[in-house]
């Protein structure tokens, strides 16, 4: 069995919608290995999303443990816990959320830019992840000048360029025509064999089940069943 | 990260012409109100100014203005004279006169009496006022006050006034009578406009007895110009202590010229409201508008902080953005302010750009800008980052 890169036990997370309770999470274990690409599946609301959030850092959890890398997220501070995803994670959104002002490359160096990396180096980085991705022409356009498709491999760019060990895409495909999606998802698999990472994909779009080394089924914030 | 948050400023054209705008604007509206009001108050001490070698002034104790006055006695000039220092000493008196004009219509003007032997303190050429039962007058800053009629059947007419005769301005030669007793207009003067606006009438102090004489002092202020070797502060001091009267330099009569119409005046009160009013509307504007740019980019702070951006990056980012926008937005209201002030400034519309003006403009500017800043920090400050997958 290979390393173990995230693991989690008996995640709660419960939401305060106004009067309502919505238990998102029921008790969540997973671990997640080395190089593997897990894909997370359900029907919308079992929550995907929330785990993803807590998994990555972004959202806090009641109770249960979560160790990402070996250090446990729960007791880090909010500093800490920023620089570390900064370091570490990978993003990339069903809405591509690449910032609109920036050019291509500025986008897709941005994860660099914030570790203070110094620019000329950012740039050289992000140009290599856009030739990566087969955007190399296109990097002085802004994100309304690319296509959904285009912008989603930018997104990727931006995801991998800091060369972080985990990445979580939540749908990254949904927003995308068929074509594109696959592109998008073979661009995903190949960057991570060729640079070592694990990466877990969210997901409603069983045309791109092929991809994955293990799909986890989610059903009202529990996990149902693990495919290989 | 600078120049992320640079690109994000400007990536909006429009919403940063608007922000810009408003930000001017407001800035516009500040320093503009502030030299209109300073202009007002210049007006205020337009005697003092209208006499730059005095230096010193001299007035009874509980005088704290040039507008509300009462005489010290006749004694009180050679007193002052007597004091060590004191070059020239020349006496001021200030009244109310009412004139009547020959059509029957009457006027009442500020009535300024100057020494005769000196003449100092009447518009040049102050020698028109040696014409025997002479008055130089002046508009003041009024408009059309100052009119006598065109035809000779309209003037002191038999039957009485003729109201709705056709007049033109008053000039040299024309007469007028004061207390019934004839006057006649030796010139018409362009002194600084007062406030309030009043015309006015200089005349020697024997003239002004002749057509007033009830009154039993003549002196409402002295005039001084110290001798070379000490400064009018010294002066001023030394006369006080001498003479028991209240000697103060001239800079520092304005100023309590100034504070007397803060304090008592309502037109004044009423103004400093508006000017408070526009500043206070003006702020809030541009801080509601700053903050809603801020707040409308929060998916892209999620974003950022998602990848890792510190609290203190993005908040350095709103900094820069406010930063800019403040230093560009005031530069540009303030100039216009400077510019149109300037080419509208007249008689009738004061202007006067004080130091305190463009610095009141920027720092108002600044002020309301880092608040906004500040208080957009807070959705910032708050959010939880998981809202990047909600977007
Ligand atoms: N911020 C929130 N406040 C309140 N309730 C929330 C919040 N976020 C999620 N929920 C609720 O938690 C549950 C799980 O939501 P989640 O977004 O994780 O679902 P999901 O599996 O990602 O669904 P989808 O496939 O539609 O994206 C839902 O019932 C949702 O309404
Ligand atoms: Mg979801």
């Amino acid at each position: 069995m290979s390393k173990i890169i995230a693991s989690c036990k008996n995640i709660v997370k419960t939401f305060n919608a106004g009067e309502a309770e919505v238990k998102a999470l029921q008790g969540i274990t997973l671990d997640v290995y080395e190089n593997e690409l897990l894909m997370l599946v359900g029907p919308s609301g079992c929550g995907k999303t929330t785990f993803v959030s807590v998994l990555s850092g972004l959202l806090h959890f009641e109770s249960g443990s979560c160790k990402l890398l070996q250090k446990d997220i729960a007791t880090m501070d909010d500093v800490t816990l920023t620089a570390f995803r900064g370091e570490n994670i990978g993003f990339v959104f069903q809405a591509f959320n690449l910032l609109p002002s920036l050019s291509a490359i500025d986008n897709v160096a941005l994860p660099l830019t914030i570790k203070g990396v110094q620019r000329a180096e950012a740039l050289t980085r992000a140009q290599e992840m856009l030739n990566a991705v087969g955007l190399n022409a296109k990097e002085h356009i802004k994100p309304s000048g690319l296509s959904g498709g285009e912008q989603q491999r930018v997104a990727i760019a931006r995801a991998l360029v800091h060369n972080p060990k985990f990445i979580i895409c939540d749908e990254p495909t949904s927003s995308l025509d068929h074509k594109s999606g696959q592109i998008v998802m073979e661009l995903l698999t190949k960057i991570i064999q060729e640079k070592g990472a694990s990466m877990i994909v969210v997901t409603h779009d069983n045309r791109i089940y092929k991809y994955a080394n293990r799909i986890v089924h989610m059903e009202d914030g529990k996990i149902t069943k693990v495919a290989l | 990260m600078f120049r992320v948050a640079i690109e994000m400023l400007l990536h909006d054209k429009t919403k940063y012409l608007g922000l810009l705008i408003g930000v001017a604007f407001t800035a516009f509206l500040v320093s503009f109100a502030m030299s209109y009001f300073a202009g007002f108050m210049t007006r205020g001490f337009a005697l003092v100014s209208e006499n730059p070698s005095a230096k010193v002034w001299v007035m009874d104790s509980a005088v704290s203005s040039a507008e509300a006055t009462i005489n010290m006695s006749n004694s009180s000039l050679g007193i002052v004279k007597g004091v060590k220092g004191v070059e020239y000493a020349s006496p001021l008196y200030l009244g109310d006169m009412t004139a009547r004009y020959a059509n029957g219509h009457f006027q009442s003007f500020q009535a300024i009496g100057v020494d005769d032997a000196t003449l100092s303190g009447a518009p040049k050429p102050a020698n028109l006022l040696r014409i025997p039962n002479s008055v130089i007058i002046d508009s003041g800053g009024t408009d059309g006050k100052l009119q006598t009629p065109i035809h000779k059947k309209d003037m002191w007419a038999y039957n009485g006034s003729h109201l709705n005769a056709v007049t033109r301005e008053l000039r040299y030669g024309d007469e007028m009578l004061i207390n019934s007793k004839r006057v006649v207009v030796a010139g018409v003067s362009h002194t600084i406009p007062r406030f309030p606006p009043r015309p006015l009438l200089y005349t020697s102090t024997s003239n002004f007895k002749r057509l007033i004489p009830g009154e039993k002092r003549y002196i409402t202020f002295i005039m001084v110009r110290p001798a070379k070797n000490i400064t009018p502060e010294k002066l001023a001091k030394r006369i006080s202590k001498e003479t028991g009267l209240k000697a103060i330099t001239s800079a520092a009569f304005k100023k309590e010229t100034v504070m007397w119409y803060l304090i008592n005046s309502e037109d004044v009160g009423d103004m400093v409201n508006m000017v408070v009013l526009a500043m206070l509307v003006g702020f809030g504007v541009t801080g509601v508008m700053l903050y809603m740019f801020t707040y409308e980019n929060i998916k892209q702070y999620a974003v950022l902080k998602a990848m890792g951006a510190s609290i203190k990056q993005l908040t350095d980012m709103i900094y820069t953005q406010v930063f800019i926008m403040a230093v560009v937005g005031s530069g540009i209201g303030v100039g216009i302010s400077a510019l149109f002030g300037e080419a509208i400034s007249s008689a009738s519309f004061p202007f006067r750009i004080m130091w305190f003006a463009p610095f009141i403009g920027f720092l108002g500017v600044f002020i309301v800008s880092l608040t906004a800043a500040f208080i957009s920090l807070r959705p910032i400050k708050t959010m939880e980052p998981g809202i990047v997958f909600k977007l």
